[in-house]
């Protein structure tokens, strides 16, 4: 062989063994729950991406406490370090190896797709045990259909940050509909500030929920067959708000996890955020140690056509995997965890179940003494109780893209709720579903 | 690249088995070489040749829902689809719009960086340097920050709002625009493989029999002589495999654009075909799965392929 066809040869090779290197995903075992016995304890594997972060209850302290107590059912917690996509990848190929954790967390939008990937179990007799500690609407998130797939974590309904102080000094209230929001993003304009961003990097939860906040709902099924309707009037509404706020220069347009968004925070003329209530944990970091520590609020949505409603976005709760040989003994651990409100706002959560939550030192400091929490739970109450995800809801990116295309002046913010009604359908169809046109 | 060295240095295969007797007499060495060979062999197998399989295997295969029903009886099958996940690839936009623009920026940054290299190469070779070993080091040091690190590097340069250097350009620069910012992925890993690809001219040239040289000298040849008519011809081995390897690695450019992409959501999910097929692996784009992803990193590996053999045979044919 000449050294250049071995090169080739080499080249070739190395080329499709990188390739699928990369897209091979390596389990480990970390799992399986072993027969219960009277000697034996129970083993729960559970699988979560909370942050764990600095000065928070970790869930290994929490599940420590929880094993103490109960001798029986033993869990075993595992942190997924990596995106959320990347979970659903691995929670598949470890569930088809037969070694999948028992519970895991996933995303309100994910579980319809990993429902129908087989990946959840249908727990919906053990959960029964369990309705009272969570509103119907909460129930709801983690149901497929009539099935219930494990109990709601965390809820994240958009609400309304704004910057008290600022508002006084420019003598604007807190809008209660669209056209006082117009309004007010006028005048805080004139004043080269203003009340909400633009963020076409969350495109996707962001406009949706506002969609659903205004009252539409996405998914519906007509006999056997899922009806999409994205670019219903309550999109049309949220479209052409935000329409006019562009037009008119009266927005901050910026990516949300960009710097962007962060210097206009802490400069100042950023004064209002349309944002989810999860956001609350750490939006006001930057202005700790700044004249604006402790300026900021928390209100409700304003009226976006269809009374004060909200809509969901993103939040997270933990189902019951395939494969699961304790189910029970599952959910009585998930039951306590999920409605452990303390461990869950000291995550910076806002907790899904029906439970009262103290607001945190940090937040009621960073919201000038405002009962953070309790504003949080009225915007939970408000949430659009018939908003269901249909499978394959994490393709509706391309809103993202779009809304990308808007913030550059390609497109109009209606072209993203009808980049997402023309995907919806295709991914639907591409996951072999029935749909109605 | 190790997997390069990796089946070079195989030991040819013996054409003729001998006898036998004289087989067993010989083989206490011939054990010793395979229990050598073992360990590389074993991770060879495990994590080189069974993921391909696996991978062409899927790629004929989709995950259909198990039965009718809104939630397609919450289960799926595998099923045999044939060459569907690759005519699906194969027939969309989005596959050759990204492979468009990989093949425009390899067009571009491959000659740039490779002549970088060339002339960094020859420069350390000359004897005009001194400390060569501090300069190889340094000219080298960016190919060993991790990829994705470099990329936030080069992110944070390229935000108005952070870059230390932007603020000194006119207000009409903008790094990342659909216009421009092919050219600054190009910059990025230009900036990271430079050093990398100019190791290996370095060593072709080091190769080079320094008799040679000499007897150039005694016919009057200057350095720069020197260069253009023993160096650079000689090198040309090593610039083929540089080239084909930058070919290689520009097809599956994948860390850049995903880094640059969290902040500039225009690009989309399929920028580039590497991403195309993460995402479909993801479930961000539709239709998803293992099958179709593999078929894109399939597709890919053949384009790749076929790109370098046509270089190497056009190359071949002008020699």
């Amino acid at each position: 062989m000449t050294p250049v066809t071995r090169t080739k040869r080499a080249a070739l090779l190395a080329t499709v063994g990188f390739l699928s290197l990369g897209l091979a995903s390596c389990g480990d075992s970390s799992t399986e729950a072993d027969a219960p016995s009277e000697s034996d304890p129970v083993t729960i594997t559970y699988t979560h991406r909370l942050p764990d972060g600095e000065g928070m209850t970790t869930v290994q302290e929490q599940v420590d406490e929880w094993n103490a107590a109960n001798p029986g059912i033993q869990v075993e917690p595992t942190k997924f370090d990596g995106e959320a996509a990347e979970m659903s990848v691995r929670l598949e190929t470890d569930i088809n190896a037969g070694n999948g954790p028992c519970l895991a967390q996933m995303g309100y939008a994910e579980v319809p797709e990993a429902y129908v990937k087989g990946l959840l179990a249908d727990v919906t007799e053990e959960a029964a045990a369990y309705e009272e500690d969570f509103s119907e609407g909460a129930r709801g998130l983690m149901q497929v259909g009539d099935a219930t797939v494990g109990l709601p974590q965390d809820i994240g309904p958009l609400v309304y940050y704004y910057n008290e102080t600022e508002f006084e000094n420019l003598g604007i209230e807190v809008p209660t509909n669209l056209d006082e929001f117009r309004a007010a993003a006028e005048t805080a304009a004139a004043d080269g500030k203003n009340i909400a961003a633009f963020m076409p990097d969350e495109g996707q939860y962001w406009l949706s929920a506002q969609a659903a906040a205004a009252g539409d709902t996405w998914f519906s099924t007509n006999g056997d067959a899922w009806v999409v309707n994205a670019n219903g009037d309550g999109a049309q509404n949220v479209a052409s708000l935000w329409q006019d706020l562009l037009d008119n220069d009266e927005v901050l347009v910026q990516q949300r996890w960009g710097d962007g968004f962060t210097q206009a925070l802490t400069d100042g003329t950023l004064i209002g955020h349309v944002g989810a209530a999860w956001e609350a944990g750490f939006l006001l970091d930057d202005l700790d140690g700044t004249e604006a520590e402790g300026q900021w609020r928390v209100a409700q949505l304003p009226d976006y056509g269809n009374g004060v409603m909200s809509g969901p976005d993103g939040g997270s709760g933990v189902a019951v995997m395939d494969g699961c040989e304790n189910p029970e003994a599952a959910l009585e651990f998930l039951d306590w965890l999920n409605t452990s409100g303390d461990f869950l706002a000291s995550q910076g959560l806002v907790p899904a179940a029906d439970i009262e939550v103290e607001t945190p030192e940090k937040m009621t400091r960073q919201f000038g003494g405002q009962d953070v929490m309790g504003e949080l739970a009225v915007a939970t109450e408000n949430l659009n109780p018939d908003f269901p995800y249909a499978p394959g809801f994490s393709s509706l990116v391309t809103m993202s893209e779009e809304a990308s295309n808007v913030a550059a002046g390609d497109a109009q913010v209606t072209d993203i709720f009808e980049t997402a009604q023309t995907t919806a359908v295709a991914t639907l169809e591409n996951l072999g579903l029935p749909v109605s046109e | 690249m190790s997997s390069a060295t990796e089946v070079a240095s195989e030991p040819p295969t013996r054409a003729r088995s001998p006898e036998p007797r004289t087989r067993r007499r010989r083989n206490p060495g011939a054990r010793t070489g395979l229990l050598f060979m073992a360990p590389f062999a074993i991770l060879f197998i495990v994590v080189f040749v069974i993921p391909i399989v696996v991978a062409i295997r899927s790629a004929f295969f989709a995950q259909v829902p198990r039965n009718e029903g809104l939630f397609g009886g919450g289960g799926v099958v595998e099923q045999f689809v044939g060459l569907d996940n690759f005519i699906t690839a194969a027939s969309g936009t989005a596959f050759w719009r990204g492979m468009g623009r990989v093949v425009l920026y390899a067009g571009i940054q491959i000659p740039i960086m490779i002549g970088l290299a060339l002339v960094l190469a020859l420069l350390l070779d000359s004897f005009l340097v001194r400390r060569v070993g501090f300069f190889r080091l340094s000219y080298f040091l960016p190919y060993a920050i991790p990829g994705v690190i470099a990329a936030m590097m080069w992110l944070y340069l390229y935000t108005p709002s952070l870059s230390p250097f932007l603020p000194w350009l006119p207000d009409w620069v903008d790094l990342m625009t659909p216009g421009t910012i092919l050219f600054s992925m190009a910059n990025m890993t230009t900036w990271t493989y430079t050093g990398y690809n100019m190791l290996i001219f370095l060593a072709a040239l080091q190769a080079i029999p320094h008799d040679l040289y000499e007897a150039a000298r005694i016919d009057g040849a200057s350095g720069f002589k020197i260069a253009t008519r023993i160096k650079i011809p000689s090198v040309r081995g090593a610039a083929l495999l540089a080239v084909l390897l930058s070919i290689i690695g520009t097809i599956q450019l994948f860390n850049e654009p995903v880094i640059l992409e969290t902040v500039n959501p225009w690009m989309g999910k399929d920028y580039t075909p590497m991403m195309m097929a993460y995402n479909t692996m993801t479930g961000t784009i539709s239709p998803s799965g293992s099958g179709p992803a593999n078929a894109i990193s399939i597709l890919m590996a053949i384009i790749a392929g076929v790109l370098a053999v046509v270089y190497a045979s056009l190359q071949r044919r002008r020699d």
